[in-house]
C-alpha cells in the first residue's frame, strides 16, 4: 500500500472500530435500563 | 587546568567535548529551569514540567569523567543494551531501575493510563454518544495526516512516521507506547517533545479557536441533560470493550487493558483500589515520568537531525487535529440547526481534561451562562478511546506500507 493510501485504510478502520465500541456501550447501556425500568414497574406492580 | 576540570567535572567536562555539545548542554540548563519555572508558575502543565525541567537541568549539569575515562552521568545510561553492562549499570544509575523496568516496557504508559482511565466518567460519553464519537474521529485527522507527510515530505520510516503521527492524538501514554513498539530508536526525542507540545496546547489552541470560530458562535449554549446511567452498565461495557478491542487489536492489549481497568475499577467502587490508581498510581507514574523524560534529556538528544523532523510534524498533527476537531463541531452546529456550540469540537483532541476545559473557558468568555463542559467532556473521552484504537491500528498495520 502507498502510504497515502494505508493513512486512508487506518483512518477507515479506526472509524469503524470506534463506532463498533460505542455502538457496543449504547446497546449495552439500552438493555440494561430496560432490564432495570422493567424491574421497576414489576415492583410498583 | 587539568586538576580543576577534575575537581569541578560538571564544568571540566565542558571543556572536553564537542562545543556543539557543550553549547546544548548549556541550552538544555536554561530550558530545564525555564521549563520547571513556567510549571511553577502554571503556565504549563505542572505535574509534568516541574519534574521534567529539574531532570533536564540536572542531567545536563551534573556531567562527569567516568571511570573508563568517557563522559556521562550517574543518573541513566539509555543506551545500555548488553546484559552484562546493564547489570553493572543498575547498581550505579540512580534512575537506570525506573527506565529499564518502566519505561523502556511501557509500564509507565501503561501505569498513566488506568490512572486516565480510574478517573474517567463514561456518562458524559452517553449524554451524546454519535455526536463526541464523530467529533474526536474529526479530531483524530492530525494523526494520519502526519503519518502521510512524514513518510512522503519528511522520508521518514513508516514506523517512525507511525510513532511520531501518533502526537496528534494528543495522548502522552499512547505517543510512548507507539514509539516503543514502532520507533524505538526515536523513543527518547518523540516522548520529550509530544510531552512538552501536550503541555503547551493549553496556550496555543486558544488562538486556533479564535481563528476559525467567530465571537458569536462561540458563546453558544447547549442543554444537554446527562443520563443516569446505571452503574451496572458502566462496568458491563467497560468489561465488554476492553475483551472486544483487545481481540481486535491485540498488540494494543496492554494500553487498552491499562484504560479500562481502572474505569471497571471506578464503577466496581472498590475503594481501595480506586484510591491507589486515582491517586497513588497517578501521580507516582506521572511524577517519575516526568523525571526520566527530563532526564532522558540529554545535549546529544536534541542534537540528533531528526528532532527538527519531529518538531515539524508534531505542530502539524496537533494543528490538524484541532482544526478537524473544530470542523467536526462545525458539523453538528449545522446538522444540529445551530443549536450546538463549534468550540466542542476542540474537546475531541483527547488531551483530558485540558481540551474540555479549554472549550469550555472559550465559550463563558462570550457568555458566563453557556455551560459546554458536560459535551465536551463526553468528546474527551471519546478521543481517549479513538486515540487507542488509532494507536492500536498503526501498531498492528503498519507493515502494509509498501
Amino acid at each position: 500500500m502507498t502510504p497515502i493510501v494505508y493513512a486512508l485504510f487506518a483512518y477507515a478502520l479506526t472509524i469503524l472500530i470506534s463506532f463498533l465500541v460505542i455502538g457496543i456501550v449504547v446497546g449495552i447501556n439500552s438493555v440494561v435500563s430496560r432490564k432495570d425500568a422493567g424491574r421497576t414497574r414489576k415492583e410498583e406492580k | 587546568m587539568e586538576f580543576l576540570m577534575a575537581l569541578f567535572p560538571g564544568i571540566g567536562t565542558f571543556f572536553a567535548q564537542d562545543p556543539m555539545i557543550a553549547v546544548a548542554r548549556l541550552f538544555l540548563i536554561a530550558v530545564g529551569f525555564l521549563l520547571a519555572y513556567m510549571g511553577f508558575t502554571q503556565k504549563l502543565e505542572p505535574l509534568i514540567m516541574v519534574p521534567m525541567g529539574i531532570g533536564m537541568l540536572c542531567v545536563n549539569a551534573g556531567v562527569l569523567f567516568l571511570s573508563d575515562g568517557s563522559i556521562g552521568t550517574m543518573l541513566l545510561d539509555p543506551l545500555v543494551s548488553d546484559p552484562d553492562e546493564l547489570m553493572n549499570i543498575l547498581q550505579i544509575n540512580c534512575f537506570q531501575p525506573i527506565y529499564n523496568f518502566m519505561f523502556s516496557n511501557g509500564l509507565i504508559a501503561c501505569l498513566v493510563f488506568m490512572g486516565i482511565g480510574a478517573r474517567s466518567e463514561i456518562s458524559f460519553l452517553l449524554a451524546r454518544p454519535w455526536t463526541s464519537i464523530t467529533i474526536a474521529l474529526f479530531a483524530e485527522a492530525g494523526t494520519f495526516v502526519a503519518l502521510a507527510v512524514g513518510i512522503l515530505g519528511f522520508s521518514l520510516e513508516p514506523g517512525q512516521a507511525a510513532a511520531i503521527a501518533t502526537i496528534g492524538g494528543a495522548d502522552g501514554p499512547m505517543v510512548l507506547f507507539t514509539s516503543l513498539l514502532l520507533a524505538p530508536e526515536l523513543f527518547v526525542p518523540i516522548s520529550i517533545i509530544a510531552y512538552l507540545y501536550l503541555s503547551l496546547t493549553y496556550g496555543g489552541y486558544p488562538y486556533l479557536i479564535r481563528l476559525l470560530v467567530p465571537k458569536k458562535y462561540r458563546g453558544i449554549d447547549v442543554e444537554v441533560y446527562p443520563p443516569e446511567v446505571p452503574q451496572k452498565s458502566k462496568f458491563i461495557f467497560s468489561v465488554v470493550v476492553c475483551g472486544v478491542l483487545c481481540l481486535i487489536l491485540p498488540m494494543a492489549a496492554p494500553l487498552i487493558l491499562s484504560f479500562f481497568i481502572g474505569v471497571a475499577v471506578k464503577e466496581a467502587e472498590i475503594l481501595p483500589f480506586q484510591k491507589l490508581l486515582e491517586d497513588g498510581i497517578t501521580y507516582f507514574s506521572t511524577f517519575f515520568l516526568g523525571l526520566t523524560l527530563g532526564i532522558l534529556c540529554e545535549a546529544s538528544v536534541i542534537l540528533n537531525p531528526v528532532v527538527v523532523k519531529i518538531l515539524v510534524l508534531g505542530v502539524i498533527a496537533l494543528a490538524v487535529s484541532g482544526i478537524g476537531g473544530l470542523l467536526g463541531g462545525w458539523l453538528f452546529y449545522w446538522i444540529s440547526k445551530k443549536n450546538f456550540n463549534p468550540v466542542i469540537g476542540i474537546a475531541g483532541v483527547s488531551c483530558v481534561p485540558t481540551t474540555a476545559k479549554l472549550a469550555q473557558h472559550a465559550a463563558t468568555e462570550e457568555n458566563p451562562f453557556a455551560i459546554i463542559l458536560p459535551v465536551a467532556m463526553g468528546a474527551n473521552i471519546c478521543g481517549v478511546i479513538t486515540s487507542a484504537i488509532a494507536a492500536g491500528v498503526f501498531v498492528t498495520t503498519i507493515t502494509m506500507i509498501a
